[in-house]
Protein backbone atom coordinates (compact mmCIF):
# COMPACT_ATOMS: atom_id res chain seq x y z
CA UNK A 1 0.00 0.00 0.00
CA UNK A 2 2.02 3.44 -0.72
CA UNK A 3 -1.46 5.29 -0.12
CA UNK A 4 -2.30 6.24 3.37
CA UNK A 5 -5.91 6.61 4.17
CA UNK A 6 -6.70 10.04 4.43
CA UNK A 7 -8.51 11.48 7.88
CA UNK A 8 -12.06 11.40 6.17
CA UNK A 9 -11.33 7.71 5.39
CA UNK A 10 -10.49 6.90 9.11
CA UNK A 11 -13.29 8.52 10.58
CA UNK A 12 -15.88 7.20 7.81
CA UNK A 13 -14.41 3.34 9.22
CA UNK A 14 -14.32 4.38 12.46
CA UNK A 15 -17.91 4.74 12.06
CA UNK A 16 -18.98 1.79 10.37
CA UNK A 17 -16.65 -0.32 12.93
CA UNK A 18 -18.33 0.74 15.92
CA UNK A 19 -21.89 0.62 14.66
CA UNK A 20 -20.84 -3.06 13.28
CA UNK A 21 -19.24 -3.50 17.62
CA UNK A 22 -22.37 -1.60 19.00
CA UNK A 23 -24.72 -3.78 17.26
CA UNK A 24 -22.86 -6.95 17.41
CA UNK A 25 -22.77 -6.02 21.58
CA UNK A 26 -26.20 -5.38 21.70
CA UNK A 27 -25.22 -2.34 23.24
CA UNK A 28 -28.62 -0.14 21.92
CA UNK A 29 -27.19 3.23 23.92
CA UNK A 30 -23.65 2.80 21.96
CA UNK A 31 -26.13 2.66 18.76
CA UNK A 32 -27.53 5.49 18.98
CA UNK A 33 -24.22 7.19 20.05
CA UNK A 34 -23.38 7.22 16.54
CA UNK A 35 -26.01 8.99 15.72
CA UNK A 36 -25.96 12.53 15.28
CA UNK A 37 -27.73 15.03 17.49
CA UNK A 38 -29.99 16.22 15.03
CA UNK A 39 -33.48 15.85 15.18
CA UNK A 40 -33.23 15.12 11.47
CA UNK A 41 -30.70 12.22 12.39
CA UNK A 42 -31.97 8.80 11.15
CA UNK A 43 -32.04 5.12 10.10
CA UNK A 44 -34.45 3.07 7.76
CA UNK A 45 -33.66 -0.89 7.26
CA UNK A 46 -36.09 -2.07 3.98
CA UNK A 47 -36.10 -4.04 1.21
CA UNK A 48 -33.79 -2.85 -1.95
CA UNK A 49 -36.85 -4.68 -3.98
CA UNK A 50 -38.97 -2.20 -2.10
CA UNK A 51 -36.74 1.18 -2.83
CA UNK A 52 -36.80 -0.28 -6.50
CA UNK A 53 -40.24 0.22 -7.09
CA UNK A 54 -40.50 3.57 -5.05
CA UNK A 55 -41.97 1.84 -1.97
CA UNK A 56 -40.76 3.65 1.01
CA UNK A 57 -41.93 0.88 3.64
CA UNK A 58 -39.68 -0.64 5.59
CA UNK A 59 -38.64 -3.34 7.79
CA UNK A 60 -37.63 -0.12 10.17
CA UNK A 61 -38.25 3.73 9.47
CA UNK A 62 -36.80 5.85 12.13
CA UNK A 63 -36.73 9.51 10.13
CA UNK A 64 -36.48 11.44 13.24
CA UNK A 65 -34.32 11.59 16.41
CA UNK A 66 -37.37 10.92 18.45
CA UNK A 67 -38.05 7.19 16.82
CA UNK A 68 -34.19 6.39 17.47
CA UNK A 69 -34.58 7.19 20.89
CA UNK A 70 -37.87 5.33 20.65
CA UNK A 71 -35.86 2.13 19.00
CA UNK A 72 -33.62 1.67 22.15
CA UNK A 73 -36.49 1.33 24.26
CA UNK A 74 -38.47 -0.93 22.19
CA UNK A 75 -35.35 -3.42 22.60
CA UNK A 76 -34.36 -3.11 25.95
CA UNK A 77 -37.60 -2.33 27.64
CA UNK A 78 -40.94 -3.29 25.84
CA UNK A 79 -39.52 -6.42 24.37
CA UNK A 80 -36.88 -7.45 26.69
CA UNK A 81 -37.90 -11.37 27.63
CA UNK A 82 -40.38 -12.03 24.76
CA UNK A 83 -38.22 -13.56 22.06
CA UNK A 84 -35.68 -16.13 21.23
CA UNK A 85 -32.33 -13.99 21.45
CA UNK A 86 -29.64 -14.03 18.82
CA UNK A 87 -26.13 -12.87 18.81
CA UNK A 88 -25.21 -11.28 14.86
CA UNK A 89 -21.93 -10.50 13.62
CA UNK A 90 -21.72 -7.60 10.81
CA UNK A 91 -19.33 -7.79 8.07
CA UNK A 92 -18.82 -3.99 6.65
CA UNK A 93 -17.27 -2.71 3.70
CA UNK A 94 -16.91 0.78 3.12
CA UNK A 95 -16.98 0.69 -1.26
CA UNK A 96 -17.70 4.36 -2.07
CA UNK A 97 -17.32 7.45 -0.44
CA UNK A 98 -17.44 11.15 -1.18
CA UNK A 99 -17.38 14.56 0.59
CA UNK A 100 -19.99 17.02 0.43
CA UNK A 101 -19.02 19.69 2.23
CA UNK A 102 -17.08 20.61 5.06
CA UNK A 103 -19.27 18.94 7.45
CA UNK A 104 -21.10 16.52 5.67
CA UNK A 105 -19.86 13.16 3.24
CA UNK A 106 -21.78 10.24 2.35
CA UNK A 107 -20.46 6.45 1.90
CA UNK A 108 -21.98 3.33 0.50
CA UNK A 109 -20.91 -0.11 2.05
CA UNK A 110 -21.73 -3.44 2.08
CA UNK A 111 -22.73 -5.75 4.34
CA UNK A 112 -23.41 -9.16 5.79
CA UNK A 113 -24.59 -10.55 8.83
CA UNK A 114 -24.64 -13.76 10.67
CA UNK A 115 -27.21 -14.83 12.64
CA UNK A 116 -26.56 -17.48 15.45
CA UNK A 117 -29.91 -17.80 17.71
CA UNK A 118 -28.81 -18.50 21.27
CA UNK A 119 -31.56 -21.35 21.65
CA UNK A 120 -29.92 -23.48 18.39
CA UNK A 121 -26.40 -22.17 18.55
CA UNK A 122 -26.89 -22.54 14.42
CA UNK A 123 -25.43 -19.83 12.77
CA UNK A 124 -27.07 -18.51 9.47
CA UNK A 125 -27.00 -15.14 7.42
CA UNK A 126 -29.65 -12.99 8.11
CA UNK A 127 -28.99 -10.30 5.64
CA UNK A 128 -27.16 -9.16 2.95
CA UNK A 129 -27.15 -5.63 1.56
CA UNK A 130 -25.92 -2.12 1.55
CA UNK A 131 -25.64 0.35 4.03
CA UNK A 132 -26.17 4.07 2.07
CA UNK A 133 -24.77 6.36 4.35
CA UNK A 134 -25.30 10.41 5.31
CA UNK A 135 -22.48 11.29 7.69
CA UNK A 136 -21.90 14.67 9.38
CA UNK A 137 -18.30 15.59 10.16
CA UNK A 138 -16.82 17.36 13.49
CA UNK A 139 -14.27 19.36 13.49
CA UNK A 140 -12.44 17.15 15.68
CA UNK A 141 -12.34 14.26 12.73
CA UNK A 142 -14.90 12.48 14.28
CA UNK A 143 -18.13 11.26 12.09
CA UNK A 144 -22.05 10.49 13.35
CA UNK A 145 -24.37 9.36 11.01
CA UNK A 146 -26.95 11.84 10.01
CA UNK A 147 -29.02 8.99 7.99
CA UNK A 148 -28.43 5.46 7.97
CA UNK A 149 -30.36 3.48 5.03
CA UNK A 150 -29.61 -0.36 5.35
CA UNK A 151 -30.56 -1.80 2.05
CA UNK A 152 -31.35 -5.26 2.25
CA UNK A 153 -30.68 -7.19 -1.06
CA UNK A 154 -32.77 -10.14 1.31
CA UNK A 155 -36.13 -9.19 0.50
CA UNK A 156 -37.28 -12.24 2.09
CA UNK A 157 -36.10 -12.47 5.72
CA UNK A 158 -35.63 -15.46 7.99
CA UNK A 159 -38.10 -14.79 10.76
CA UNK A 160 -38.18 -11.49 12.61
CA UNK A 161 -35.81 -8.75 13.34
CA UNK A 162 -35.10 -7.69 17.08
CA UNK A 163 -32.10 -4.85 16.34
CA UNK A 164 -31.65 -2.62 13.87
CA UNK A 165 -29.12 -4.24 10.94
CA UNK B 1 -60.74 -42.74 2.83
CA UNK B 2 -57.65 -41.15 5.03
CA UNK B 3 -54.42 -41.93 2.91
CA UNK B 4 -53.01 -40.39 6.63
CA UNK B 5 -54.97 -40.90 10.05
CA UNK B 6 -54.63 -38.85 13.12
CA UNK B 7 -57.40 -39.80 16.44
CA UNK B 8 -58.54 -36.69 17.13
CA UNK B 9 -59.34 -35.63 20.43
CA UNK B 10 -63.00 -35.64 21.86
CA UNK B 11 -63.14 -32.56 22.96
CA UNK B 12 -63.94 -29.45 20.90
CA UNK B 13 -61.29 -27.40 22.67
CA UNK B 14 -57.88 -30.17 22.18
CA UNK B 15 -56.00 -30.26 19.21
CA UNK B 16 -53.45 -33.04 18.82
CA UNK B 17 -50.06 -31.35 18.81
CA UNK B 18 -49.09 -33.88 16.24
CA UNK B 19 -51.09 -32.09 13.88
CA UNK B 20 -48.01 -29.07 13.82
CA UNK B 21 -45.50 -31.67 13.27
CA UNK B 22 -45.91 -34.99 11.67
CA UNK B 23 -44.87 -34.61 8.30
CA UNK B 24 -46.50 -36.91 6.62
CA UNK B 25 -49.57 -34.96 6.96
CA UNK B 26 -47.99 -32.09 4.94
CA UNK B 27 -48.41 -33.36 1.35
CA UNK B 28 -51.85 -34.24 2.65
CA UNK B 29 -52.64 -30.93 3.24
CA UNK B 30 -51.45 -30.00 0.13
CA UNK B 31 -53.59 -32.08 -2.36
CA UNK B 32 -56.75 -31.28 0.25
CA UNK B 33 -56.41 -27.44 1.42
CA UNK B 34 -54.33 -25.75 -0.64
CA UNK B 35 -54.93 -27.63 -3.84
CA UNK B 36 -58.29 -28.21 -2.99
CA UNK B 37 -61.60 -26.43 -2.37
CA UNK B 38 -60.40 -22.98 -0.79
CA UNK B 39 -59.94 -20.29 -1.89
CA UNK B 40 -56.54 -18.17 -1.40
CA UNK B 41 -55.58 -14.16 -1.14
CA UNK B 42 -52.72 -13.93 -3.62
CA UNK B 43 -52.72 -9.78 -3.87
CA UNK B 44 -54.95 -7.06 -4.16
CA UNK B 45 -55.18 -5.84 -7.29
CA UNK B 46 -53.81 -2.05 -5.73
CA UNK B 47 -50.55 -3.86 -6.01
CA UNK B 48 -50.53 -3.48 -9.82
CA UNK B 49 -52.09 0.36 -9.95
CA UNK B 50 -50.95 0.58 -13.70
CA UNK B 51 -51.70 -1.17 -17.57
CA UNK B 52 -48.46 -4.02 -17.74
CA UNK B 53 -48.22 -3.86 -14.35
CA UNK B 54 -47.54 -7.27 -12.94
CA UNK B 55 -46.51 -9.73 -10.22
CA UNK B 56 -45.44 -13.07 -9.31
CA UNK B 57 -45.56 -15.12 -6.61
CA UNK B 58 -45.68 -18.86 -5.40
CA UNK B 59 -48.64 -20.54 -3.69
CA UNK B 60 -47.91 -23.62 -1.96
CA UNK B 61 -45.50 -24.13 -4.78
CA UNK B 62 -47.48 -23.06 -7.41
CA UNK B 63 -46.44 -20.07 -9.61
CA UNK B 64 -48.82 -17.25 -10.61
CA UNK B 65 -48.66 -14.77 -12.41
CA UNK B 66 -50.63 -11.96 -11.70
CA UNK B 67 -50.76 -8.69 -14.69
CA UNK B 68 -52.79 -5.96 -15.73
CA UNK B 69 -53.38 -5.76 -19.20
CA UNK B 70 -53.61 -2.71 -21.12
CA UNK B 71 -57.41 -2.28 -20.81
CA UNK B 72 -57.04 -2.07 -17.27
CA UNK B 73 -58.47 -5.61 -16.39
CA UNK B 74 -56.56 -7.80 -14.13
CA UNK B 75 -55.90 -11.43 -14.81
CA UNK B 76 -54.26 -14.37 -12.77
CA UNK B 77 -52.34 -17.11 -15.09
CA UNK B 78 -49.69 -20.01 -14.36
CA UNK B 79 -46.21 -18.55 -14.51
CA UNK B 80 -45.96 -21.29 -16.61
CA UNK B 81 -45.30 -21.01 -20.64
CA UNK B 82 -47.62 -23.43 -22.50
CA UNK B 83 -44.92 -24.88 -24.56
CA UNK B 84 -42.88 -26.95 -22.54
CA UNK B 85 -43.96 -25.50 -18.89
CA UNK B 86 -40.49 -22.92 -18.40
CA UNK B 87 -41.12 -20.57 -15.42
CA UNK B 88 -42.28 -17.64 -17.96
CA UNK B 89 -41.49 -14.63 -15.83
CA UNK B 90 -38.24 -14.28 -13.19
CA UNK B 91 -39.09 -10.74 -11.41
CA UNK B 92 -41.40 -10.68 -8.62
CA UNK B 93 -43.00 -7.19 -9.76
CA UNK B 94 -42.70 -4.67 -12.89
CA UNK B 95 -44.36 -3.50 -16.12
CA UNK B 96 -44.28 -5.43 -19.24
CA UNK B 97 -47.64 -6.13 -21.72
CA UNK B 98 -45.80 -8.76 -23.32
CA UNK B 99 -43.66 -12.25 -21.84
CA UNK B 100 -41.41 -13.71 -23.62
CA UNK B 101 -40.43 -17.63 -22.85
CA UNK B 102 -36.58 -17.62 -23.78
CA UNK B 103 -36.49 -20.82 -23.94
CA UNK B 104 -37.91 -21.39 -27.37
CA UNK B 105 -39.16 -17.78 -27.70
CA UNK B 106 -43.02 -17.94 -27.25
CA UNK B 107 -44.60 -14.48 -26.79
CA UNK B 108 -47.67 -14.29 -24.73
CA UNK B 109 -49.76 -10.76 -24.40
CA UNK B 110 -50.48 -9.71 -20.83
CA UNK B 111 -54.37 -11.04 -21.85
CA UNK B 112 -52.46 -15.22 -21.93
CA UNK B 113 -52.81 -15.06 -25.72
CA UNK B 114 -49.50 -16.98 -27.34
CA UNK B 115 -48.66 -13.78 -30.38
CA UNK B 116 -45.85 -15.54 -31.87
CA UNK B 117 -43.81 -18.44 -31.82
CA UNK B 118 -40.82 -19.47 -33.96
CA UNK B 119 -41.12 -21.74 -36.52
CA UNK B 120 -44.78 -23.18 -35.97
CA UNK B 121 -45.00 -24.39 -39.74
CA UNK B 122 -42.76 -27.17 -38.08
CA UNK B 123 -44.76 -27.92 -35.46
CA UNK B 124 -47.86 -31.10 -35.05
CA UNK B 125 -49.76 -30.65 -37.93
CA UNK B 126 -52.71 -28.43 -37.40
CA UNK B 127 -51.32 -26.40 -34.61
CA UNK B 128 -52.80 -23.57 -33.53
CA UNK B 129 -51.79 -20.84 -31.44
CA UNK B 130 -55.26 -20.40 -30.33
CA UNK B 131 -54.65 -23.59 -28.37
CA UNK B 132 -51.78 -22.77 -26.20
CA UNK B 133 -52.42 -19.37 -24.14
CA UNK B 134 -51.31 -19.33 -20.82
CA UNK B 135 -52.85 -21.26 -18.11
CA UNK B 136 -55.27 -20.15 -15.63
CA UNK B 137 -56.87 -21.10 -11.73
CA UNK B 138 -59.91 -19.61 -11.40
CA UNK B 139 -59.81 -16.64 -9.48
CA UNK B 140 -62.43 -13.87 -7.92
CA UNK B 141 -61.60 -10.48 -6.91
CA UNK B 142 -63.85 -8.87 -3.72
CA UNK B 143 -62.93 -5.17 -3.52
CA UNK B 144 -59.39 -5.47 -5.21
CA UNK B 145 -58.64 -8.57 -3.02
CA UNK B 146 -57.78 -11.05 -5.56
CA UNK B 147 -58.43 -14.57 -4.86
CA UNK B 148 -57.49 -17.75 -6.13
CA UNK B 149 -58.89 -21.64 -6.38
CA UNK B 150 -57.30 -24.58 -7.62
CA UNK B 151 -60.47 -26.86 -7.59
CA UNK B 152 -63.06 -27.04 -9.55
CA UNK B 153 -65.41 -27.30 -6.64
CA UNK B 154 -65.27 -24.30 -4.59
CA UNK B 155 -67.71 -22.91 -4.31
CA UNK B 156 -68.17 -18.98 -5.00
CA UNK B 157 -66.01 -16.24 -3.39
CA UNK B 158 -69.01 -14.73 -1.61
CA UNK B 159 -69.88 -17.91 0.07
CA UNK B 160 -66.68 -18.93 0.64
CA UNK B 161 -66.40 -15.52 2.68
CA UNK B 162 -70.23 -15.52 4.65
CA UNK B 163 -70.32 -12.74 7.00
CA UNK B 164 -66.49 -12.16 6.99
CA UNK B 165 -66.34 -10.61 3.69
CA UNK B 166 -68.22 -7.53 5.39
CA UNK B 167 -65.79 -7.25 8.19
CA UNK B 168 -62.96 -7.79 5.58
CA UNK B 169 -64.79 -4.92 3.39
CA UNK B 170 -64.40 -2.89 6.20
CA UNK B 171 -60.78 -3.56 6.97
CA UNK B 172 -59.65 -2.31 3.20
CA UNK B 173 -61.49 1.31 4.00
CA UNK B 174 -64.45 -0.20 2.96
CA UNK B 175 -64.23 0.83 -0.59
CA UNK B 176 -61.03 -1.34 -1.59
CA UNK B 177 -59.71 1.61 -3.31
CA UNK B 178 -56.34 0.97 -1.87
CA UNK B 179 -52.25 2.20 -2.57
CA UNK B 180 -49.60 0.32 -1.69
CA UNK B 181 -46.97 1.35 0.56
CA UNK B 182 -45.07 -1.66 0.64
CA UNK B 183 -43.95 -5.08 1.86
CA UNK B 184 -42.02 -6.53 4.78
CA UNK B 185 -41.32 -10.53 3.61
CA UNK B 186 -40.25 -12.92 6.68
CA UNK B 187 -40.03 -16.64 6.25
CA UNK B 188 -41.28 -18.17 9.79
CA UNK B 189 -39.52 -21.64 11.15
CA UNK B 190 -43.16 -22.53 12.07
CA UNK B 191 -46.01 -24.74 10.55
CA UNK B 192 -48.33 -23.02 8.36
CA UNK B 193 -50.91 -23.89 11.26
CA UNK B 194 -48.91 -22.19 14.06
CA UNK B 195 -48.67 -19.37 12.41
CA UNK B 196 -52.86 -19.41 12.07
CA UNK B 197 -53.17 -20.40 15.45
CA UNK B 198 -52.39 -16.97 17.12
CA UNK B 199 -55.43 -16.03 19.60
CA UNK B 200 -57.56 -13.17 20.84
CA UNK B 201 -56.34 -13.87 24.49
CA UNK B 202 -52.53 -13.40 24.44
CA UNK B 203 -52.46 -9.49 23.52
CA UNK B 204 -52.64 -7.96 26.37
CA UNK B 205 -50.48 -10.20 27.88
CA UNK B 206 -47.49 -11.12 25.53
CA UNK B 207 -47.16 -7.39 24.41
CA UNK B 208 -45.96 -5.32 26.55
CA UNK B 209 -46.52 -2.20 24.56
CA UNK B 210 -49.92 -2.32 25.33
CA UNK B 211 -49.08 -1.87 28.98
CA UNK B 212 -46.27 0.34 28.80
CA UNK B 213 -48.39 2.73 26.49
CA UNK B 214 -51.19 2.99 28.68
CA UNK B 215 -53.64 1.56 25.63
CA UNK B 216 -56.44 -0.83 26.81
CA UNK B 217 -57.52 -2.93 23.89
CA UNK B 218 -60.78 -1.84 22.68
CA UNK B 219 -64.15 -3.62 23.62
CA UNK B 220 -65.39 -5.87 20.92
CA UNK B 221 -66.57 -8.57 19.30
CA UNK B 222 -65.12 -12.15 17.98
CA UNK B 223 -67.01 -14.40 15.57
CA UNK B 224 -66.49 -17.27 13.01
CA UNK B 225 -67.62 -17.28 9.77
CA UNK B 226 -69.09 -20.16 8.19
CA UNK B 227 -67.91 -23.87 8.11
CA UNK B 228 -64.25 -23.00 7.76
CA UNK B 229 -64.24 -20.81 10.79
CA UNK B 230 -62.66 -17.72 9.71
CA UNK B 231 -62.14 -15.64 12.83
CA UNK B 232 -63.39 -11.94 12.79
CA UNK B 233 -62.24 -9.45 15.40
CA UNK B 234 -64.13 -5.88 15.59
CA UNK B 235 -63.59 -3.83 17.77
CA UNK B 236 -63.97 -0.06 18.74
CA UNK B 237 -61.09 2.43 17.91
CA UNK B 238 -58.97 2.30 21.29
CA UNK B 239 -55.93 5.05 21.56
CA UNK B 240 -53.50 5.06 24.12
CA UNK B 241 -53.62 7.53 26.64
CA UNK B 242 -51.87 9.26 29.59
CA UNK B 243 -48.02 8.69 29.97
CA UNK B 244 -46.44 7.15 27.42
CA UNK B 245 -42.59 6.08 27.24
CA UNK B 246 -42.80 6.97 23.26
CA UNK B 247 -40.72 9.75 22.24
CA UNK B 248 -42.64 9.91 18.85
CA UNK B 249 -46.23 9.71 19.66
CA UNK B 250 -47.17 9.65 16.06
CA UNK B 251 -46.49 6.12 16.51
CA UNK B 252 -50.11 5.19 18.13
CA UNK B 253 -51.66 8.40 16.98
CA UNK B 254 -55.32 7.53 15.20
CA UNK B 255 -55.48 10.20 12.18
CA UNK B 256 -57.59 8.68 10.33
CA UNK B 257 -61.47 10.10 9.33
CA UNK B 258 -63.97 7.58 10.70
CA UNK B 259 -63.12 6.26 14.28
CA UNK B 260 -66.50 4.00 13.75
CA UNK B 261 -64.09 1.45 11.94
CA UNK B 262 -62.12 0.66 14.63
CA UNK B 263 -60.02 -2.29 14.62
CA UNK B 264 -60.74 -5.15 12.38
CA UNK B 265 -58.36 -8.33 12.05
CA UNK B 266 -60.12 -10.99 9.49
CA UNK B 267 -58.45 -14.53 9.00
CA UNK B 268 -59.48 -16.62 6.41
CA UNK B 269 -58.81 -20.30 6.43
CA UNK B 270 -56.31 -21.43 5.56
CA UNK B 271 -53.57 -18.73 5.81
CA UNK B 272 -54.92 -15.33 5.15
CA UNK B 273 -54.49 -12.79 7.92
CA UNK B 274 -55.37 -9.20 7.53
CA UNK B 275 -55.83 -6.21 10.13
CA UNK B 276 -56.76 -2.63 10.17
CA UNK B 277 -55.08 -0.66 13.09
CA UNK B 278 -54.86 2.92 14.27
CA UNK B 279 -54.75 3.19 10.61
CA UNK B 280 -52.80 0.61 9.39
CA UNK B 281 -53.46 -1.57 6.59
CA UNK B 282 -52.27 -4.69 6.13
CA UNK B 283 -52.86 -7.66 4.41
CA UNK B 284 -50.73 -10.69 4.92
CA UNK B 285 -50.33 -13.37 2.31
CA UNK B 286 -49.16 -16.66 3.05
CA UNK B 287 -48.02 -20.16 1.37
CA UNK B 288 -46.49 -22.97 3.23
CA UNK B 289 -42.99 -23.97 2.20
CA UNK B 290 -42.66 -27.18 3.97
CA UNK B 291 -44.37 -28.58 7.10
CA UNK B 292 -41.80 -26.63 9.12
CA UNK B 293 -41.40 -22.89 7.01
CA UNK B 294 -44.64 -20.21 6.30
CA UNK B 295 -43.32 -17.30 4.08
CA UNK B 296 -45.38 -14.16 4.95
CA UNK B 297 -45.61 -11.20 2.53
CA UNK B 298 -47.21 -8.27 4.59
CA UNK B 299 -48.48 -5.79 2.20
CA UNK B 300 -49.11 -2.65 3.44
CA UNK B 301 -51.54 0.21 2.33
CA UNK B 302 -52.97 3.86 2.39
CA UNK B 303 -56.07 4.88 0.36
CA UNK B 304 -56.46 6.43 -2.98
CA UNK B 305 -57.89 9.46 -1.38
CA UNK B 306 -55.10 10.07 1.26
CA UNK B 307 -53.39 13.48 1.13
CA UNK B 308 -49.69 13.72 1.29
CA UNK B 309 -49.84 14.15 5.03
CA UNK B 310 -51.75 11.01 5.56
CA UNK B 311 -50.11 8.84 3.45
CA UNK B 312 -46.51 9.83 5.42
CA UNK B 313 -48.52 9.20 8.41
CA UNK B 314 -49.55 5.82 7.59
CA UNK B 315 -46.23 5.11 5.79
CA UNK B 316 -44.89 6.17 9.32
CA UNK B 317 -47.00 4.02 11.38
CA UNK B 318 -47.00 0.74 8.67
CA UNK B 319 -43.30 0.34 8.90
CA UNK B 320 -43.15 0.24 13.02
CA UNK B 321 -46.02 -1.06 14.62
CA UNK B 322 -47.68 -4.32 13.36
CA UNK B 323 -45.04 -6.51 11.41
CA UNK B 324 -42.54 -9.10 12.36
CA UNK B 325 -40.27 -6.16 13.62
CA UNK B 326 -43.26 -4.20 14.81
CA UNK B 327 -43.40 -2.53 18.27
CA UNK B 328 -46.54 -4.27 19.69
CA UNK B 329 -46.48 -7.55 17.11
CA UNK B 330 -42.71 -8.85 16.88
CA UNK B 331 -43.30 -10.86 19.47
CA UNK B 332 -46.01 -12.63 17.99
CA UNK B 333 -43.17 -14.07 15.25
CA UNK B 334 -40.60 -14.93 17.83
CA UNK B 335 -44.26 -16.95 19.54
CA UNK B 336 -44.69 -18.92 16.10
CA UNK B 337 -41.35 -20.72 16.32
CA UNK B 338 -41.40 -21.49 20.35
CA UNK B 339 -45.19 -22.99 19.52
CA UNK B 340 -43.78 -25.34 16.61
CA UNK B 341 -40.91 -26.32 18.64
CA UNK B 342 -43.05 -27.20 21.91
CA UNK B 343 -45.47 -28.69 20.30
CA UNK B 344 -42.79 -31.59 19.32
CA UNK B 345 -44.17 -33.39 22.50
CA UNK B 346 -46.89 -35.52 23.43
CA UNK B 347 -50.45 -34.85 24.11
CA UNK B 348 -53.02 -32.07 22.74
CA UNK B 349 -52.94 -28.00 22.62
CA UNK B 350 -56.02 -27.42 25.39
CA UNK B 351 -57.55 -24.23 25.03
CA UNK B 352 -59.40 -22.57 27.98
CA UNK B 353 -59.69 -19.07 27.34
CA UNK B 354 -63.63 -18.61 26.68
CA UNK B 355 -64.87 -22.10 26.13
CA UNK B 356 -67.97 -22.66 27.98
CA UNK B 357 -68.55 -25.98 26.95
CA UNK B 358 -65.69 -28.52 25.28
CA UNK B 359 -68.45 -30.29 24.10
CA UNK B 360 -69.85 -27.48 21.90
CA UNK B 361 -68.47 -25.06 19.27
CA UNK B 362 -69.51 -21.56 19.36
CA UNK B 363 -69.77 -18.67 16.94
CA UNK B 364 -69.57 -15.71 19.10
CA UNK B 365 -66.62 -15.14 21.35
CA UNK B 366 -64.98 -12.09 23.26
CA UNK B 367 -62.38 -10.39 22.14
CA UNK B 368 -59.96 -11.73 24.41
CA UNK B 369 -61.00 -15.54 23.99
CA UNK B 370 -58.56 -18.12 22.27
CA UNK B 371 -62.38 -20.13 21.95
CA UNK B 372 -62.44 -18.54 18.45
CA UNK B 373 -59.64 -20.41 16.56
CA UNK B 374 -61.70 -23.73 17.44
CA UNK B 375 -64.07 -23.65 14.41
CA UNK B 376 -61.40 -23.56 12.32
CA UNK B 377 -59.62 -26.57 13.73
CA UNK B 378 -62.97 -28.50 13.24
CA UNK B 379 -62.81 -27.70 9.82
CA UNK B 380 -59.03 -28.77 9.77
CA UNK B 381 -60.12 -32.03 10.74
CA UNK B 382 -63.11 -32.91 9.04
CA UNK B 383 -61.41 -31.88 5.51
CA UNK B 384 -58.38 -34.27 6.55
CA UNK B 385 -60.90 -36.70 7.26
CA UNK B 386 -59.86 -37.25 10.87
CA UNK B 387 -61.84 -39.06 13.55
CA UNK B 388 -63.09 -37.59 16.42
CA UNK B 389 -62.28 -40.15 19.65
CA UNK B 390 -65.64 -41.51 20.68
CA UNK B 391 -67.12 -39.65 23.83
S1 LIG C 1 -40.83 -23.72 -22.88
FE1 LIG C 1 -41.36 -21.69 -23.33
S2 LIG C 1 -40.95 -21.53 -25.43
FE2 LIG C 1 -40.50 -23.59 -25.01
FE1 LIG D 1 -50.06 -10.67 18.69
Amino acid sequence: MTDSMNGLEMALDRLLLADANALDSKDMKGWLANYAEENEASYYCRAAENTEHNLELGFMFDDCRARLEDRVTYVTEIWAGTFQDYRTRHFVQRVSHRQIDASTAEAMSNFSVFMTPMDTGVTQILAAGRYLDMVRLSGDGRAKFLSRRAELDTSVLPRYLVYPI
Amino acid sequence: MADVTLTWPKNYNEVPKAAFTRSDLYSEEIKRIFHGPEWHPVAHESELPNPGDFRTIRLAGIPLLISRDEGGEVRVFYNACSHRSNQLETAVMGNKTEFECPYHRWLFSAKGELVGCPNPREFVPGFDKADYPLGQPRFELFYGLIFVTFSAETEPLDQFLGESGETLRELMASDGRLKLLGYQKVRYDSNWKGYNDNDGYHAPLLHAAFKMLNWQGGKGRQYTATKRGHVCFESALSVASGPSVLKDKDLIAFKGQDPSVGSRIVQLFPTFVSTKHLDVINLRFATPIDAETTEVHYAYFAHQNDDADMLRHRLRQSSNLLGPCGLISMEDASIFHRIHIGSHTPGNAIFQKGVRDPGKLESEFSQNDESGNLPRWEYYRSVMGFERAEA
